[in-house]
């Protein structure tokens, strides 16, 4: 896995490249006890600009920056699905606590399981859960199934399609398990991002969909939602949708999208009190009325914002690569 | 095209450099996917069979008019004393140089040495003065459009750091 | 009905009351549209806290002239240049720089100008008036109808090819061999990347398309004073007015070209995720499949040029359509536009003409009175745009070179495109220095990847069945056609040789 080692050095020159300079100019021993934060902090995003992290990282800054007394500059890294984003915070950015992450833990966490990065990934861990934002199972508003016992009887006489966003994605593993439980055969269409996988149910490319709520709730009357791989929390706005667990008596984890800050382990274990610093002041960001306003400022989904620390997101990422270790042969052919 | 001297035969040695860089590149692609699932392999080993295909009937045709001798193995002046006469060389370096330096001069020091340097190379020296004025004016341009109207993350350099200094303090 | 003719022309006159955010916008949208790299999805999304910042319906306004000026001022350098500035307008340069170097540029982009504007602006009425019935089309087009709708692209590579078969054919397959570099679209194998992650999503396009259309034509030009031939250069010295009219009136004698080509544009465009591109290449097949002087193609025939630019336009109001109907961006800009206009609380889908009529109507209205302004504002430019072939290549290919490879840059601002851009140059240069036709291998990468993402989506669904691919009734009349749009040319030329045999 080569990198081109000139890919990423505008992060270190950049608009902050005197006071970048400065500081690491000093030997690193001396600044252990340093007035943290004293510059931008950069922050790594594996997707689009413009996507959904964009605005949830952005709602989320606004408030955070207050707490932290200092500015995020996000550098969006998208491609093969956020591993060039991963590879280049691990492989270029100086573990200094001043370059964070800020990835999907879901989909993201799962791709290693499938296949493992260059990097070691003990060697960076997420520290603040954003959100949780569960899968869920729709189909397009004209589609002649309508109701989650049709689709479960059809799929039991000939496989249905379903599509998805990509195969090694937490709804994709949603759908297995509603076959598994069911005994109905699902064939997993992967359709390239969720535009084109509300696009797939809508003109009935394929029988219905699974993706991130959040996404299928902007999608609005487009779509009919018929199963919420988690907790339905938003009610009406996935059509009253009951969860996987009440509907089939199943006893499964939720299938989460999870949006979170991610940091080296080194920068964790070079510079605790930093790491401190950031651990605190995003814990404090949660009891400020603002980030709920911020939230629905920018159009996302409030019910999904749900606090979680390192422990948290450890436990998180262990499920999910058991979880992908599991349906590895399923979500990679082999 | 280019007024060069042309052998009567038809020179094939250039022609033959891309359908043998399809051939190498089909070769390693293949080495790619050998163990991949068949998702990964149907269209590629239809669309590289076909391409191995085609390059091996251009090599047939290739050994057949060598044979008559209707064709040499010749480059047709594809490379030649020539390039470096016209400025082309030059021109060729420069735009290396370009990539490679863009990183750590910035963008816009980067765009004015290279376009100054490459219509200097490129008119014999004859033109210093249009040359670094027309440079100059390319490369503000840029500077104005790339980075401070868009704010692209264009690599940034000793000229985007001073100007970015320069205005924050004006 | 009234009720909607009143709305109408209630956003007819509202929009005309923004000339003063359309005029500025359009030179922004031409500027953007002629550097390869920039679009008018990416600077809207650099514009992104400008645009988020404006009411409704400035954002609405701005965004959609955006986007109209963008695909129109991508034509501009393909024909004066032979730079494609998106890849929608690809198949441009294959009859517009031909005329360029005539001395015939600022015929050639009168002529484009006057094919973009009524093609644009046909299609918005038309999608305007069928759009329900036009947003059914995505209903129909699947995998299966989409694989034939790409081959008939990809069998423009066996036209431009005509001089020299084998050779085309090497080149258009080698095109596709490198779009097929990148992970597989099912499982996610990552093939043929030389370890580079950069490549794991496929070749991005805008460094090919500045490599082997920019980077080349720049080590190629510099061989001569000027772009332009003797003759050319002679005729442009004195432009005069009288090119820009000769331009409008072959473009409108050829009217009814004009508008079946923006028609098909439209169609393509109706379909999520098709795009401009493959439009573009479809119409110039069609065109030249159809045409009494197919070869012709490629010399510097208006038809050539009139096809692409008709339709990648059409694509520009299609991709509106599934859009306002059923909430599915047609392509990236209409995804942008959604993101921009939901933060602005519209809410999107099939209820949007009761909830936000105002914003359906007034985006067609929107893209209609764009394009009116835009042909009066541009068409007197072209005398004076057309200049820049007299420029002497020694500042001409530096100057191209530098910001086409900061153009392949910016779409993902990776250095790594940027050499890229520059292998591609080497490899354009060597293929067109020895008879390999560079837009051969550039068909191949745009459309390599989309053919295999439906035909493995196809494959996917059938579980690997090969024969699901003639198993709808529209696909196998698609397949008709493309048989038949392949056979038909050949049959014409030998009945015109039996023909002029039977007159001598």
């Amino acid at each position: 896995m080569t990198l081109k080692t000139t890919l990423n050095r505008r992060r270190f020159l950049g608009t902050t490249a005197a006071a970048a300079g400065l500081t690491l100019a000093t030997p690193a021993i001396l600044r252990a006890d340093d007035d943290f934060p004293s510059r931008n902090i950069s922050v790594y995003i594996p997707t689009a600009e413009g996507g959904g992290a964009d605005r949830n990282f952005r709602a989320f800054a606004s408030v955070w920056k207050d707490k932290l007394g200092t500015d995020f500059e996000p550098g969006f890294y998208p491609g093969a699905s956020g591993r060039v984003g991963y590879e280049l915070y691990m492989g270029k950015a100086e573990p200094d606590a001043y370059n964070l992450i800020f990835g999907n833990m879901g989909p993201e966490v799962l791709n290693w399981a499938m296949q493992a990065p260059s990097f070691n990934i003990d060697d960076y861990l997420y520290f603040g859960r954003v959100d949780t934002d569960p899968g869920a199972l729709f189909v397009g508003a004209e589609s002649p199934l309508q109701s989650l016992d049709q689709i479960i009887e059809t799929a039991k006489t000939r496989p249905l399609n379903v599509g998805t966003s990509r195969m090694a994605h937490p709804a994709s593993i949603g759908v297995l398990s509603l076959g598994e439980a069911t005994g109905a055969e699902f064939n997993l269409i992967p359709l390239g991002g969720g535009k084109n996988t509300v696009a797939g149910a809508v003109t009935g490319e394929v029988d219905f969909s699974v993706l991130t709520s959040g996404t299928v709730i902007s999608a609005g009357d487009a779509v009919k939602t018929l199963l919420v791989f988690g907790e339905n929390r938003v009610g009406a706005a996935l059509d009253d949708a009951p969860s996987m667990n009440d509907a089939f008596g199943t006893d499964l984890p939720e299938m989460l999208s999870s949006r979170a800050f991610g940091i080296h382990q080194r920068a964790v274990d070079d510079y605790p009190e930093r790491f401190e610093t950031l651990t605190s002041t995003f814990a404090e960001t949660f009891e400020d009325p603002a980030l709920l306003e911020s939230y629905i400022a920018a159009r996302g989904t409030p019910e999904y914002l749900n606090y979680g620390g390192v422990d948290d997101c450890a436990a998180f990422k262990a499920a999910m690569l058991e979880l992908g270790e599991r349906y590895k042969p399923l979500l990679t052919g082999a | 095209m280019s007024g060069r001297d042309y052998d009567h035969r038809r020179q094939m040695g250039g022609e033959l450099i891309i359908p043998a860089l399809a051939v190498c590149f089909t070769l390693y692609y293949f080495t790619t996917i050998w163990n991949s699932p068949w998702t990964a392999q149907v269209s590629a080993f239809s669309i590289g069979g076909i391409l191995l295909l085609l390059c091996a009937a251009f090599f047939i045709k290739t050994a057949l008019l060598l044979r008559s001798s209707e064709a040499s193995l010749g480059l047709g002046g594809l490379v030649g004393i020539e390039d470096v006469r016209n400025g082309r060389l030059a021109l060729v370096l420069a735009t290396i140089g370009y990539v490679w330096l863009i990183e750590d001069l910035g963008f816009t020091l980067t765009t004015f040495l290279f376009i100054a340097i490459s219509i200097t190379a490129l008119g014999h020296g004859k033109n210093v003065g249009r040359a670094t004025a027309t440079a100059a004016v390319m490369s503000l341009a840029g500077w104005a459009v790339f980075i401070w109207a868009f704010d692209t993350r264009f690599p940034r350099g000793w000229f985007e750091t001073t100007m970015q200094g320069l205005m924050a303090n004006g | 009905m009234g009720d909607t003719a009143a709305l109408l022309a209630t956003a007819f006159t509202d929009t005309l009351g923004y000339w003063w955010i359309i005029i500025p916008t359009i030179f922004l949208g031409l500027i953007v549209g002629g550097i390869p790299g920039f679009s008018a999805a990416n600077t809207i999304i650099i514009l992104l806290p400008l645009t988020l910042a404006m009411e409704l319906q400035t954002g609405l306004v701005f965004m959609v002239t955006l986007y109209c000026a963008a695909r129109m001022g991508a034509g501009i350098p393909a024909i004066l240049v032979n730079i494609p500035g998106t890849a929608g307008a690809a198949a441009t340069p294959l009859d517009g720089y031909p005329m360029t170097k005539q001395g015939r540029g600022q015929q050639a982009l009168a002529m484009s100008f006057v094919a973009s504007s009524i093609g644009g602006l046909l299609t918005t009425l038309v999608a305007l008036a069928a759009m329900p019935l036009l947003a059914r089309v995505g209903f129909y087009m699947h995998s299966v109808e989409m694989v034939v709708v790409m081959l008939f692209g990809i069998s423009l590579i066996a036209s431009i090819a005509a001089q020299d078969m084998l050779k085309g054919l090497i080149a258009g397959f080698f095109g596709l061999m490198i779009g097929a570099i990148g992970t597989d679209v099912v499982y996610a194998t990552p093939r043929g990347t030389f370890g580079f992650l950069e490549l794991y999503d496929g070749v991005p396009l805008i460094p090919a398309l500045v490599g082997l259309f920019a980077v080349s034509e720049a080590f190629i030009i510099i061989e001569k004073r000027v772009i332009l031939t003797a003759k050319g250069e002679a005729a442009m010295r004195n432009p005069t007015w009288h090119a820009t009219f000769e331009g409008i009136s072959i473009a409108l004698k050829r009217w009814w070209h004009i508008i079946w080509t923006s028609m098909i544009g439209l169609v393509i465009g109706v379909i999520p995720g098709a795009g401009a591109a493959i439009a573009s290449f479809v119409a110039y097949q069609q065109s030249r499949t159809y045409s009494k002087t197919p070869e012709l193609y490629g010399t510097g025939h208006a038809e050539g040029l009139i096809a692409p630019e008709a339709a990648n336009n059409g694509v520009t109001s299609g991709t509106l359509v599934p859009l306002l109907v059923l909430g599915i961006p047609g392509g990236a800009t209409a995804a942008i536009m959604l993101v921009v206009l939901q933060f602005q609380g519209v809410s999107f889908g099939p209820s949007l003409f009761m909830s936000n009529p105002e914003v359906g109507y007034g985006m067609f209205m929107a893209m209609a009175v764009a394009y009116l302004l835009m042909f009066l504002t541009i068409l007197p430019l072209s005398r004076y745009m057309c200049r820049v072939t007299t420029v002497p290549t020694i500042y001409l290919a530096p100057i191209i070179i530098s910001f086409t490879l900061v153009g392949a840059f910016v779409p993902r601002e990776y250095m790594f495109d940027m050499q890229l851009a520059l292998a591609f140059g080497v490899l354009g240069y060597l293929a067109r220095r020895t008879g390999y036709h560079v837009a051969a291998i550039l068909i191949g990468v745009i459309l390599g990847p989309l053919l295999e993402t439906y035909f493995m989506r196809a494959l996917q669904k059938s579980n690997g069945d090969i024969m699901t691919l003639f198993s709808s009734t529209l696909g196998n009349i698609l397949w008709l056609c493309l048989v038949a749009s392949l056979i038909l040319p050949a049959f014409l030329e030998w009945r015109r040789k039996t023909k002029t045999e039977a007159a001598a």
